[in-house]
């Protein structure tokens, strides 16, 4: 990813400027409290707060989101390591690459020192240097090199540090507007359980999680609102959340807000293994067969095994030892076996995965399971980690040029040991072959849309299709069209606020044209109750979704298929459920009117695994440090520590 | 009707959506919208052979295969056999299932009023008429996209643009639209998406060239 592809239109709409409903009394207090709807609030809230009234609460909010939110730390956490490169005094120029070069980009385009926003690759390119001479230039650097050089660097530290913080809104019962949302996003980010919904109204649910954080971890008397200290709390511990304007062009862009830990890998089959079958049956030589051996020798194989990843005799013998008394003796290491190898051996410096996984994108489940599972290997070598897809193309042969995209999209990663000072590059290829190991394409003539199994031989966008079906057979899921919950895990974001105030159409409203629209098979009338009514993607659009979770359920009936044009299969008939996406996928016919509708109610991510062309996020695109993650857990397994995946 | 395959997916633009049914006497017909043998409609008859062929291959196939959740950002393809009604066949690899899928190529070999585009000189890209009934069309806005390679798949250039026709034109046996291109002495492969219409329906559609290059 380079600096060329930095200018990306917009498809979500930003953040709406906070507007706040005033409560029916101007009065602060207890005097709101009826107004929360739960005596247990309203007592509390008559006097200081006794350990039985805080007990009483943490009913409501849960014992253990006050636990997290009392707790040492309060979510806060240790400040995070200083990037790698970060912290050198080295001129920084065109060509140079890295984490310095990322940070860079964020300062440059906060500081609107860029044309645009930059795209947070962290890749030095013209761009990126014509923002370093703008910035010179604006500072008085003489001459203005285009260099981050260290004058230039303290100056930019400087000019970032000195923007102003957000102006946050009083948020009170009854508040709506993009700053709730950002409140939503952030008590969500500390613990707050239940979830709340992001969706910008202040609501009874709302009112627990901030009670229960003023409580908890501000320890003051509970006032039901958000004021200047609390939101001077939760956005110290949490960043982003807030809506600003980058590069001179102003664009107003939402700051991304960190919540959890990402697992962009797809939903593991319930009760499968992440290793292959190995041994008779299974796989007999290759990198699973020497992370056996290694495992084997770990548990305590006498004589140790040799680790040639060939499974002969002594291989067969070390194993059939090892089960005795633990799995059934088979000789073959089987899900099982491989548990209770984990369980005493857990890192190794070589492996092999096969991941049964399911994804749930735009209400429809999709997967790669059986034969069509993920399969990759791994091995750590002496200055670097090296994972593999060994795919079997069959069909046509496949183009040079993919498995140059391959590399080119994923190799931006070293994991990195803060305790230790220690790196490793972490390098993806995709290499041609076949058997157990393998995984199988389909390569076909002309041009199309590609899937994980089908790739198109003159794809005209291989650069970054392939890349992103690369991405598939390492296990990621999908960044698109997910419901709230899918996108927080896969992304380790919160769901954006984008759109909190809608088109001033009643959510229920929507929700009720949505249904009729399903009642009738009428996708094009479910585009125009949605997105024809001025619905975005964001905090209104989640009203919608809950309004229309609170309609009675309905049966749709089947369809016969239509020969169009355009034609429509044979659509079986629907349960309605209440759940949005599935309804909309399950109820119209798959086509642009549907898709366009499943987007606003949905969340994507701009990164390799979602849809940049139709999202845009310049601090989350491309491949991202989460994507990688499994690949650090099985370094600090290996070589312990934990190791994070920075920019390289 | 002894078999019928629909093939959708509103994630593309122009959206995919096309269908293809074959009789019991061999006629086989549907309709194309994103395609390298033309777009629009598509009627004629298999021979026999090739007829007896499919007819194996549907009653080998028994019953509905067992279900498997279809890989990451595919379409939906429906099959229709009048034995097991519609089954969902995205990702699978039965030769049911490919031979469905051919069938979608093979409509193409019977034109009877479709559009597709080709790239008879260096600087055209051509609009033509295919089959035996009239067509219509609007060409108001028809966005064409030329990619060039070199080798294998080797990119060597990727242009765009927009040419403007008629808002609406019936085409006819021996009808042409050119449309100028960037000229190149790489292989081109062609997209032109413009708009047919049908009764009051307008169907955004993609004709495309895509001649195979040769394997080193």
């Amino acid at each position: 990813m380079t600096d060329a592809s930095e200018a990306i239109l917009p498809e979500r709409k930003p953040p709406d400027p906070v507007t706040v409903r005033p409560p029916e009394t101007e009065t602060a207090g207890p005097v709101l409290l009826p107004g929360a709807g739960n005596a247990a609030i309203a007592r509390l809230l008559q006097g200081s707060p006794s350990p039985a009234a805080i007990a009483e609460l943490s009913q409501l909010g849960g014992n253990a989101q006050l636990a997290r939110l009392a707790g040492p730390g309060g979510g806060s956490g240790a400040p995070p390591a200083p990037p790698v490169g970060g912290g050198g005094v080295a001129d920084v120029r065109v060509g140079a690459h890295g984490e310095a070069v990322r940070d860079a980009q964020v300062k440059l385009s906060r500081v609107q020192a860029s044309a645009d926003p930059l795209t947070e690759d962290g890749r030095f390119g013209p761009l990126t240097e014509a923002a370093v001479r703008t910035f010179q230039t604006s500072v008085g650097i003489v001459p203005a090199t285009g260099v981050l050089d260290p004058v230039t660097k303290a100056r930019l530290d400087a000019a970032f540090a000195a923007l102003p913080p957000p102006v946050r809104a009083l948020l009170t019962m009854g508040s709506t507007g993009a700053d709730v949302g950002f409140a939503q996003q952030k008590l969500n980010a500390l613990g707050a359980s239940p979830r709340l919904t992001v969706n910008a109204v202040f609501d009874g649910s709302m009112l627990v999680g901030v009670i229960a954080y003023e409580i908890g971890v501000l320890k003051r008397f509970p006032s039901g609102t958000i004021d200047a200290p609390m939101w001077a709390d939760l956005d110290a511990k949490v960043k982003g959340g807030f809506v600003a304007p980058e590069g001179a062009s102003g664009r107003n862009v939402e700051q991304d807000t960190p919540s959890g830990t990402a697992n962009s890998l797809g939903t593991q089959v319930a009760g499968s293994s992440l290793h292959p079958v190995t041994g008779a049956g299974g796989l007999t030589q290759g990198p699973a067969v020497k992370e056996l051996q290694q495992k084997l020798n770990t548990a305590g194989a006498a004589p140790p095994l040799v680790v040639d990843g060939v499974f002969g005799p002594k291989t067969t013998a070390a194993l059939q030892t090892f089960q005795t008394d633990k799995v059934p003796v088979t000789g073959t290491a089987d899900k099982a076996t491989w548990d209770a190898l984990d369980a005493v051996a857990p890192g190794s410096t070589v492996g092999a995965v096969e991941r049964q996984w399911t994804e749930v994108v735009g209400g429809a489940t999709y997967g790669m399971t059986g034969g069509n599972a993920s399969r990759y290997s791994w091995e750590i070598q002496a200055k670097r980690m090296l994972v593999t897809v060994k795919v079997n193309f069959v069909g046509l042969a496949p183009p040079g040029a993919w498995f140059t995209h391959v590399q080119t999209a994923w190799n931006q990663y070293m994991g990195v040991e803060p305790a230790s000072g220690k790196s490793m590059p972490v390098d993806f290829r995709m290499i041609r072959g076949a058997g157990g190991d393998a995984e199988t394409v389909q390569v076909v003539a002309g041009t199309g849309r590609a899937n994980a199994g089908q790739w198109y031989v003159a794809d005209p966008n291989a650069a970054s299709t392939i890349p992103h079906e690369f991405g598939h057979l390492i296990g990621l899921q999908d960044e698109y069209q997910l419901h709230p919950g899918d996108y927080l895990r896969a992304t380790g974001h919160e769901p954006p606020v984008g759109d909190a105030t809608g088109p001033g159409v009643p959510a229920a409203t929507i929700a009720t044209n949505l249904q009729n629209a399903m009642v009738a098979r009428n996708s094009v009338n479910a585009r125009a109750a949605s997105t024809g009514a001025g619905v975005h993607e964001g905090a209104f659009a989640q009203q919608v979704v809950e309004a229309y979770a609170k309609l009675p359920t309905t049966n749709v009936p089947a369809v016969a298929a239509s020969p169009g044009p355009p034609p429509v299969p044979f659509q079986p008939a629907v349960a309605l459920t209440g759940d949005l996406l599935f309804d909309l996928n399950a109820a119209l016919p798959d086509d642009k009117d549907r898709y366009a509708t499943i987007q606003v109610f949905s969340y994507s991510s701009a990164s390799l695994m979602g849809d940049p062309g139709r999202e845009f996020d310049p601090h989350d695109h491309g491949a991202q440090p989460r994507h990688i993650a499994e690949f650090m857990a099985i370094l600090g397994r290996a070589l312990g520590g934990t190791w994070e995946a920075k920019r390289r | 009707m002894i078999l019928r395959l629909v093939v959708t997916d509103g994630s593309q633009t122009p959206a995919v959506a096309e269908s293809v049914e074959v009789s019991a006497d061999g006629a086989i017909s549907g309709w194309r919208s994103v395609s390298e043998g033309g777009v629009g409609w598509f009627a004629g008859v298999l021979p026999a052979a090739e007829l007896a062929g499919l007819r194996d291959l549907i009653g080998s196939a028994g019953s509905a295969p067992p279900a498997a959740p279809p890989p990451p950002d595919s379409g939906q393809e429906m099959l229709e056999l009048a034995a097991t009604g519609p089954i969902a066949i995205a990702g699978l690899g039965s030769p049911l299932a490919v031979a469905a899928r051919n069938l979608l190529t093979r409509l193409t070999d019977f034109p009877r009023a479709a559009v597709a585009v080709s790239h008879p000189s260096p600087t055209v890209a051509r609009l033509s008429h295919r089959g035996t009934d009239p067509i219509r069309i609007d060409l108001t806005t028809v966005e064409w996209r030329e990619t060039a390679w070199r080798g294998y798949y080797e990119s060597a250039g990727d242009w765009s643009g927009v040419a403007a026709g008629p808002p609406e034109v019936t085409a006819g046996p021996g009808w042409t639209f050119d449309i100028p291109i960037v000229p190149t002495d790489a292989a081109v492969h062609l997209t032109a998406d413009f708009t047919i219409l049908s009764g009051s329906t307008r169907v955004p559609v993609r004709a495309k060239h895509t001649p195979a290059l040769a394997a080193p």
